[in-house]
């Protein structure tokens, strides 16, 4: 953090009056910020707040309604990305926008390509990528093929891709949802380096230790306003989150205790299990489940979680070892016998194997139970008995829509996972396989699903969370299992265990910590 | 409350019976010696329309009822819009070779919608069936390309068991229309095969097959009577029994064209049903959910191969009716070398109705009206036929366009959505 008072900096950027009125959506409201040059800042909001809404207006890909933009003093309103790129504006949008055959040189210079008339120099090209990624400490080698590089990877080609383009300032719209822990260390540290060179960065987030770990000052919004301004260092989390939600949050749910069943309702006995490359990636793993407790499996992302989730639900054959459910071997099971078994499954990615988008709420809910009363009967689907339960559902999961037969695309990311929960604890499950239930979603829609989730247990249901979020697992679990590269390496008790100890089995550490 | 009940119940009896009188009644009109009969079906048709919305607004309020004419008039005017601008540019292109476009379009219409009506009648009929074919492959996310092929077997099967059963006229029809329709589909099974086990794409699979069942029919020509060194008509079997004709329409109507036979009528039936299996069915349910989201729905415990299999199956009956329909109804016999295309003009169709069976039926009539008037215009005015394929070729880029630039709106709106929620 720098000590430098921000009034002595020189401005770079500033708005003045946003106002951005959609048909049905106020999403800006008068909003002013004031970037200075090389500084982090963070616009703090919940999903909704209007983040991206400001961001697309100064990048030009909306038109405000009204209000004005300032960049070096000059008004200046874009009319195209294109436009705010030669103005030195860089956007990292949250899904990269590279071409995955292309090599890494190829994708930064594309669009800008160096050489005469219709010749590409590609010796140029790739001195340049490499200075500039010397110079910025962005490590990364120009002809790699994007396909092949790590996600975090992919993130970095897109900064180069602005910086090559002579971007002074960076926006990063929420450029930390796809990373892993290492990543976003890493991330940040290339943010860092970026400010020493004059950058000024802009980071659109809704998590809050992200804004403490790395900006220099945060804007908070909330319902498209500006709900304060805070310089990072002389703020407290707490404060943040009831800014950014107008009201207070307890950051964490109240676990009460529960006495589990001692007789397991899930069973899981030397597992293998093999990827699509024919790879080992489950290795021997055994678990049990007992009814009412919820047991968190934490690790980094790709030690196994998602082919051990598919193998749980029949998606994804074992190649050794069994699975037991309420004493039966459910090991040869098809996916659609399991969930006839009361087993439920709330996969990690709702948008591809939990909803089908561009299905009504009503058969999103019906799925999978399609098949029998009061959904449908004989070969005849019940439309009526469908939306009826599916406006009870949305009722008692609060779920925000106009109607059931609203398509599940059109909703927000938290509401469109309220759904899935819906369909999954409606059904009286007597086992349920939770992965990753909050990714992406802002404070309140993670606190409802985490009570959602207690309530499951409370009603002694089994419940088997994978997350990558260590706050999430100490928040639900009542035992951690560690997956270090497939198998389980540790068995820990939250009340008798830290995050660094957790974090220190994830990578791999044998040794007890400290 | 129960007097409205019982008025709605009534409103949609009369809906039903206008509908269906009007619409046979129409689809039998004909010119006969100068003298057009049974044209004034479609004022049956048009007066049941204001009776719906009489039944809708006592059920549902004025409300809904403004919303469903808005929607109505939502989903024909696009269609409408194209068909009108491909007409205009069909006409600047006759301008511009020298050929009259109105007494040109004159004819085209009067040809496709009066004078050769039936023909546009016959024409549509095996079009509903391939495009039916099309279109559930299409929910399904598969492309049945080689509905050309499935047709030609269900051809095959039909001048086949025509030429051998010999029993009374309602069943053996419906042996014929059911036996041939699942030789058809079994021809798919092949495809649908590979597709499952192998990840082979039906697009090249389909129309392979489509080639191979097209180049057997002229063995199966010479098995049953095609003989080139003593016939007359070397290129074609034998006359089915009478008894597996499809009903001609003057059967029942006096005046109607004699040729005219009553598969439109077993079309539009089967268009019903294959939007009833779609929309209100477990399968149908399955078939789409796995053509909109194959992951998720296989979450959910819905077998990817089965419904691959079903929807192949099911698209490889559908075309195969159309060639049953074409050697009862029409031929009663079978040609070899039929190049009526019906399975690739499914395509358009299927397309043109947005893959919704019951819009099938209407592409289908306009790409009849559009082939029959087409020959008629030609015939009369010496307008080459091919400016029809032009219009039909731009009506379809134009429909085609039409998707682009709801995928492009919906794209826009999500991306907003996106950014405000």
């Amino acid at each position: 953090m720098t000590d430098q008072t921000a009034s002595m900096r020189k401005v770079i950027l500033e708005t003045r009056d946003i106002v951005k009125r959609f048909p049905k959506v106020l999403a800006n409201e008068n909003v002013n910020i004031t970037l200075y040059e090389g500084e982090i800042l963070s616009l703090l909001g919940e999903n909704g707040a209007g983040k991206s809404t400001l961001m697309n207006v100064l990048y030009g890909l909306y038109k405000p309604t009204s209000g004005e933009i300032f960049l070096n003093g000059v008004p200046a309103i874009f009319s195209s990305p294109k436009e705010a790129i030669r103005m030195g504006l860089g956007m990292v949008h949250q899904h990269f926008m590279l071409v995955d055959t292309l090599t890494v040189t190829e994708n930064i210079i594309l669009g800008s390509e160096p050489g005469a008339g219709v010749q590409i120099d590609y010796k140029q090209a790739r001195r340049q990528v490499k200075e500039l990624s010397d110079r910025h400490g962005l490590k990364i080698d120009p002809d790699a093929k994007i396909e092949n590089l790590s996600v975090g990877l992919q993130q970095r080609v897109e900064i180069l891709k602005a910086l090559y383009r002579k971007a002074r300032i960076l926006i990063l719209d929420e450029p930390t949802a796809v990373l892993t822990p290492q990543e976003v260390e890493e991330l940040f540290s290339v943010v860092r380096d970026l400010r020493k060179s004059g950058v000024s960065v802009i980071i659109i987030t809704h998590k809050l230790e992200e804004v403490k770990a790395i900006s220099d000052r945060v804007y908070i919004l909330r319902r498209g306003r500006i709900e304060g301004e805070r310089i990072t260092a002389e703020v407290n989390k707490e404060e943040l989150a009831n800014l950014m939600v107008g009201r207070s949050v307890v950051l964490t749910v109240h676990r009460e205790p529960h006495e589990a069943h001692p007789e397991p309702v899930f069973e899981v006995e030397n597992l293998h299990v093999v990827d699509d490359r024919n790879i080992a990636v489950v290795k021997n793993l055994s678990l049990e489940v007992r009814p009412g407790e919820v047991v968190g499996i934490a690790g980094v992302d790709g030690n196994g979680q998602s082919e051990l989730a598919e193998a749980i639900m029949g998606l994804r054959p074992a190649s050794g070892g069994r699975m037991i459910h309420l004493g039966d071997d459910i090991t040869n099971l098809r996916t659609k016998d399991r969930i006839a078994r009361s087993i439920g499954y709330v996969p990690a990615d709702r948008q591809r194997y939990g909803l089908i988008l561009s299905m009504t709420i009503a058969e999103n809910i019906a799925m999978g139970y399609h098949d029998r009363p009061p959904n449908s009967h004989g070969w005849q689907l019940d439309y009526t008995a469908m939306e009826e339960q599916a406006d009870d559902l949305i009722t008692q999961f609060d779920i925000r829509t106009p109607g059931a037969l609203v398509p599940a695309g059109h909703l927000s990311g938290g509401n469109q996972q309220k759904v899935i929960l819906a369909r999954e604890f409606s059904r009286k499950p007597t086992f349920l396989l939770v992965s990753q239930p909050t990714r992406g979603l802002d404070v309140g829609a993670i606190e409802y699903i985490h009570s959602e989730i207690l309530g499951m247990r409370r009603k002694d249901v089994g419940v088997l969370l994978i997350s990558l979020e260590l706050e999430e697992i100490f928040a639900l679990a009542d035992r951690i299992l560690v997956l270090y590269e497939g198998a389980i390496v540790r068995e820990l008790i939250p009340e008798k265990t830290n995050e660094r100890e957790v974090g220190f089995f994830m990578t791999g550490g044998t040794e007890k910590a400290s | 409350m129960k007097k409205k009940q019982t008025i709605a119940a009534v409103l949609l009896g009369a809906v039903i019976v206008l509908g269906t009188v009007g619409s046979v009644l129409w689809l039998g009109a004909t010119v006969k010696s100068g003298q057009s009969s049974y044209f004034w079906g479609i004022w049956v048709i048009v007066a049941a329309i204001p009776l719906y919305l009489w039944r809708v607004l006592l059920l549902n309020g004025s409300e809904e009822l403004r919303s469903l004419v808005v929607r109505s008039i939502r989903s024909v005017g696009v269609p409408i819009a194209g068909i009108v601008i491909a007409i205009v540019i069909g006409g600047i292109l006759m301008l511009l070779t020298g050929y009259n476009p109105i007494t040109a379009y004159g004819a085209l219409f009067y040809g496709g919608l009066v004078r050769n009506w039936h023909i546009s009648v016959l024409n549509a009929a095996p079009l509903i069936f391939t495009g039916l074919s099309i279109a559930v492959a299409f929910k399904a996310g598969l492309f049945n390309i080689g509905a050309e092929g499935q047709y030609y077997i269900g051809a095959m099967a039909a001048a086949w068991l025509g030429l051998n059963l010999n029993l009374p006229a309602v069943i053996t029809l419906v042996l014929v229309f059911v036996i041939a329709g699942v030789l058809a589909a079994a021809w798919n099974i092949v495809p649908a095969l590979l597709k499952v086990r192998t990840g082979a794409h039906e697009v090249i699979t389909t129309m392979m097959l489509a080639h191979t069942a097209r180049y057997l029919s002229p063995i199966f020509i010479r098995a049953y009577g095609g003989d080139p060194s003593t016939s007359t008509h070397p290129y074609v079997t034998d006359e089915i029994f009478p008894t597996n004709w499809l009903p001609s329409f003057d059967s029942f109507l006096p005046n109607a064209n004699y040729r005219l036979h009553t598969g439109i009528l077993v079309a539009i039936v089967v268009a019903i049903a294959v939007n009833y299996l779609i929309y209100q069915t477990k399968i149908g349910f399955e078939i789409r959910a796995v053509g909109q989201n194959k992951d998720a729905a296989r979450a959910q415990g819905i077998s990817i191969g089965r419904n691959i299999f079903r929807a192949l199956l099911i698209a490889g009956f559908l075309a195969g009716l159309a060639g049953v329909n074409q050697v009862t109804g029409l031929d009663h016999k079978l040609f070899e070398n039929l190049n009526a295309n019906y399975g690739w003009n499914g395509i358009s169709v299927a397309l043109l109705a947005g893959g919704s069976p019951i819009g099938v039926i209407f592409t289908s009539l306009i790409w009849g009206i559009l082939d029959a008037g087409g020959q008629f215009m030609s015939r009369t005015t010496q307008t080459p036929n091919a400016i029809v394929e032009i219009v039909k070729g731009i009506i379809l880029f134009l429909v085609v366009a039409k998707y682009i630039y709801v995928y492009l709106g919906e794209w826009i709106k999500n991306r907003r959505k996106r950014s405000i929620v």
